[in-house]
């Protein structure tokens, strides 16, 4: 007995003096210090030319030329303005004068030039700017002339995604690509990267003394990378971070009423850019049949699936594809959950069971056979899909890869169905509206390329080529239209997405594109301090 | 205690057929590498791809490579990863440096605890603690690693906050490293401890039946004499072969542990360059684990001539 308590109280005192050896770990909590904590993803590395996912977040440290507001509306982040030749072939870009970067000198146009040319010569993903970019050179008044080969009226866009470097900091790297960083990263924003330690799974960023624009309440982002999204969940609940943020996601829904029971916590719901989609092998039979597509999008029920897949975070989508949230979004018929038509339907389209086997047959005689092919992400869908699939007597059967290899098949069109999901740039990528998802002349990790349709594929150029505000508004039209009519794709629903954040903060901001994760979000961002929270800003969740 | 020139010969060939496996593997599993470099938004020209892949190597002809892979094996350059952005020795090193420091002490513990405790329990099979201690080893043995390791950071980080959610280290103190390791180290050695008190104990009771044991006992010899001066000896051959496996289960089995915990080590390395089809990283990681596993083998044939008369003889 004696033995056993000397044992316990052992196990007791050691565990008691591990626990306290990082006693001094947990910083004495200043309060205006914002803690977000995300996941791993695909951030392999600390370099921010040759890691697109660490290049995501340190916008806010060496921002884009262009933002997205809260409308969707793309505007100039460093710039003060931007004007483009009548024949859209030669963009000028004016910048902000008043813009610093963290170690005193001023952004020049250099700067804009040289990290162009930079991403052009040395990035695989922006190799596409040799095949559009003539030259890019400087011009008085601190501006930056694009000349181009073509006529291209996309290039706002384009440049949402890369960050501007200091020319005379990398300047004088001498391979950019493979260069990491560890300690402080000169930046332009608001904020500039102070550290980045991967094997501690942070990165920090410090205020930019020499930002002269609003500024932030906040001294310090924390960015805290998990490899696994449950444990991040109750850091999270715990208190270790102050809200949750992962690229074109929600916070886990089944995990959002145990967060809420904490009352710790306020939420931001959203509707989002972003959707999951059932896709279709254009070039096989009898996927190529609008009738067939016709026929199933009348045997998927919608609602089950925003209850299941969604917990009830969403709403059912249209025909025309894109959600409602999107720029110039056009009310198309809502996709409906009608089992007998699509029975009646696809009997009327020529697949019938005719020799009783209780599988129809294609229009040749064959068994109707298919495959969905998914990564593992969307099994719990994917089994759903089949389910209604079947019920219209399809045999249907699921072909799950890893990614890699599904964007392998999905290249070499060996497949019938897919499942996927867009992403908020995917969205607005090519010729906006989705079209970068179908147009068959592109290709990218999550791009169908299905859609041959030469009326299509003019509709893009038309698109790609032109300013007009006017004439834009009218293609998004015809876009969506064209979407309803063909069914090259089936949205299986139109998401909105949660995020959680600790009721000390207040002011929130999230855009389309990155959410929360914007400049303009940290600078109104505001920290209340020495009151109740209980009242601050809206909290409850809705679902529908 | 020389190991025989028919055994160097064995190895030499096991490392020449696992190195070969190594190129070919990769190479056969659907997936192109530059697909995860190019990511999801892009529109290259076929020229441009065809541009890059020259670049990365891919489109030279597979013997060439498998060449270049052998020239490179032998000057010790395991090439560069246009995932991780790094030349791979560095990568493999900084990672490897954490993983020992994870698994070292857990084969070091898994090692003592498993013999110590499963030699006791084959002793005395029926004692009610060893009862209960092979059925707590059982459960660990038969848990995925992936949810023991959630539900010991749910009681003692989450409930009880004793110790951090993530990461090695977050200041980079011993104590703060030894903090962070603590519960990582915990489940690694009882998973070791686990498999290595299985095999001790089913040692200890096929030894405890054996003739020199009733010769002991009828020398007069002390019980505990007996299981730790003649059976332990014989019944931790088995054992010593496995810790030596170990050493390569444990580098990828410590993958889980590494995706609770938040830990960039080997396991996490060898996991995102399979993802990503990152021919040399993943022909790096498994080099090494590769010599790894034959060093450890080679240095159990030693321990084993060392310990057990017999083997040298054969030897």
């Amino acid at each position: 007995m004696r033995r056993h308590f000397f044992y316990s109280t052992l196990l007791v005192v050691s565990l008691s003096l591990i626990a306290s050896c990082g006693g001094n770990r947990r910083r004495g909590g200043s309060e205006s210090v914002l803690k977000i904590g995300t996941t791993k993803d695909g951030m392999k590395s600390a370099s921010i030319l040759g890691d697109s996912y660490l290049a995501q977040f340190a916008q806010i440290s060496n921002p884009p030329l262009m933002t997205m507001t809260k409308e969707g509306k793309i505007e100039g982040i460093i710039i003060k303005s931007y004007e483009i030749s009548e024949d859209n072939t030669i963009w000028t870009f004016y910048l902000d004068n008043d813009l610093y970067w963290s170690d005193g000198t001023q952004v020049s146009a250099k700067d804009v030039v040289f990290s162009i040319q930079l991403f052009a010569e040395e990035v695989p993903y922006a190799r596409w700017m040799r095949e559009i970019l003539k030259k890019v050179y400087e011009k008085e008044n601190n501006a930056v002339v694009f000349e181009l080969y073509k006529p291209y009226a996309r290039l706002d866009f384009d440049f949402l995604t890369y960050n501007l470097l200091p020319q005379h900091i990398w300047g004088k790297i001498e391979d950019p690509l493979r260069h990491t960083y560890s300690g402080v990263m000169i930046g332009c924003g608001p904020f500039y990267i102070s550290k980045i330690d991967l094997n501690a799974g942070f990165i920090l960023f410090q205020k930019n003394p020499f930002w002269k624009s609003t500024q932030p309440e906040i001294e310090r982002i924390e960015l805290h990378v998990y490899n696994n999204k449950d444990v991040l969940a109750l850091a999270l609940e715990k208190g270790e971070v102050d809200t949750y943020y992962r690229y074109n996601s929600s916070y886990p829904y089944p995990n959002l009423e145990r967060l809420e029971a904490t009352g710790n916590f306020n939420f931001i719901e959203e509707p989002h850019l972003s959707l999951k989609f059932l896709g279709f092998n254009l070039r096989k039979t009898p996927m190529s049949d609008l009738a067939f597509r016709e026929a199933i999008s009348y045997a998927i029920n919608y609602e089950e699936l925003i209850k299941l897949d969604l917990l009830g975070y969403g709403e059912i989508p249209s025909r025309g594809f894109l959600p409602r949230v999107m720029p110039n979004f056009t009310e198309t018929t809502p996709l409906r959950f009608e089992p007998d038509k699509a029975k009646y339907m696809i009997t009327r389209a020529g697949y019938r069971d005719s020799n009783g086997n209780g599988i129809r047959e294609d229009l040749s005689g064959n068994d109707l056979e298919l495959s969905i092919l998914i990564h593992n992400e969307f099994i719990r869908l994917a089994e759903l899909v089949r389910d209604y699939l079947r019920t219209l007597d399809i045999d249907v059967s699921l072909k799950v890869v890893d990614t890699n290899t599904w964007i392998n098949l999905k290249d070499a069109y060996k497949y019938d169905l897919v499942i996927s999901r867009t992403s908020p740039w995917g969205m607005l990528m090519h010729a906006n509206w989705a079209t970068g998802y179908f147009d068959s002349r592109r290709t990218g990790e999550g791009v169908l390329h299905t859609v041959e349709d030469p009326a299509f594929m003019k509709l893009c150029d038309n698109i790609l080529t032109t300013k007009d505000e006017r004439e834009l508004e009218k293609y998004a039209q015809k876009v969506q239209d064209y979407y309803a009519k063909n069914l090259p794709a089936i949205a299986l629903h139109w998401k909105r997405i949660v995020i959680p954040y600790q009721k000390k903060f207040s002011g929130w901001s999230p855009n389309l594109l990155y959410g929360i994760y914007n400049i303009e979000n940290f600078i109104k961002l505001r920290i209340i301090r020495g009151e109740s929270f209980e009242g601050s800003e809206n909290s409850g969740l809705a679902k529908t | 205690m020389a190991i025989s020139k028919k055994k160097i010969l064995r190895y030499l060939l096991a490392l020449f057929i696992i190195f070969s496996l190594n190129f070919i593997i990769p190479r056969i599993m659907p997936g192109d590498p530059l697909t995860n470099l190019l990511g999801e938004e892009f529109s290259l020209s076929e020229a441009a791809l065809q541009e890059l892949r020259s670049e990365l190597g891919l489109d030279s002809p597979l013997m060439l490579q498998y060449i270049k892979y052998w020239k490179n094996i032998f000057l010790f350059d395991l090439g560069y990863s246009y995932h991780f952005n790094q030349k791979v020795i560095p990568l493999i090193t900084g990672r490897m440096k954490w993983t020992l420091v994870l698994l070292l002490p857990s084969i070091i513990f898994g090692a003592i605890l498993g013999t110590i405790l499963g030699a006791l329990s084959g002793w005395k099979k029926n004692a009610l603690p060893n009862k209960t201690i092979t059925w707590t080893f059982l459960t660990i043995y038969s848990s995925p690693p992936y949810f023991l390791g959630i539900i010991l950071l749910y009681i003692f980080s989450f409930k009880w906050g004793l110790f951090p959610f993530k990461g090695f280290y977050e200041t980079g103190t011993l104590s703060d490293i030894i903090q962070h390791l603590f519960l990582p180290v915990l489940i690694m050695s009882a998973f070791s401890a686990s498999r290595n008190y299985m095999i001790m104990r089913g040692s200890v009771l096929i030894e405890k039946e054996k003739l020199y044991v009733v010769y002991a006992r009828a020398k007069g010899l002390y019980k505990e004499a007996i299981l730790f001066r003649h059976i332990f000896k014989n019944a931790i051959l088995p054992v010593l072969t496995l810790v030596a496996l170990d050493f390569g289960f444990l580098f990828s089995g410590a993958l889980f542990v590494e995706i609770v915990f938040s830990m960039n080590g080997m396991g996490t390395l060898i996991y995102e360059a399979l993802l990503s089809r990152d021919y040399p990283v993943l022909q790096g990681c498994f080099l090494i684990i590769t010599l790894m596993v034959i060093g450890a083998n080679l240095f159990s044939d030693v321990l084993n001539g060392i310990i057990d008369p017999r083997v040298r003889e054969r030897q």
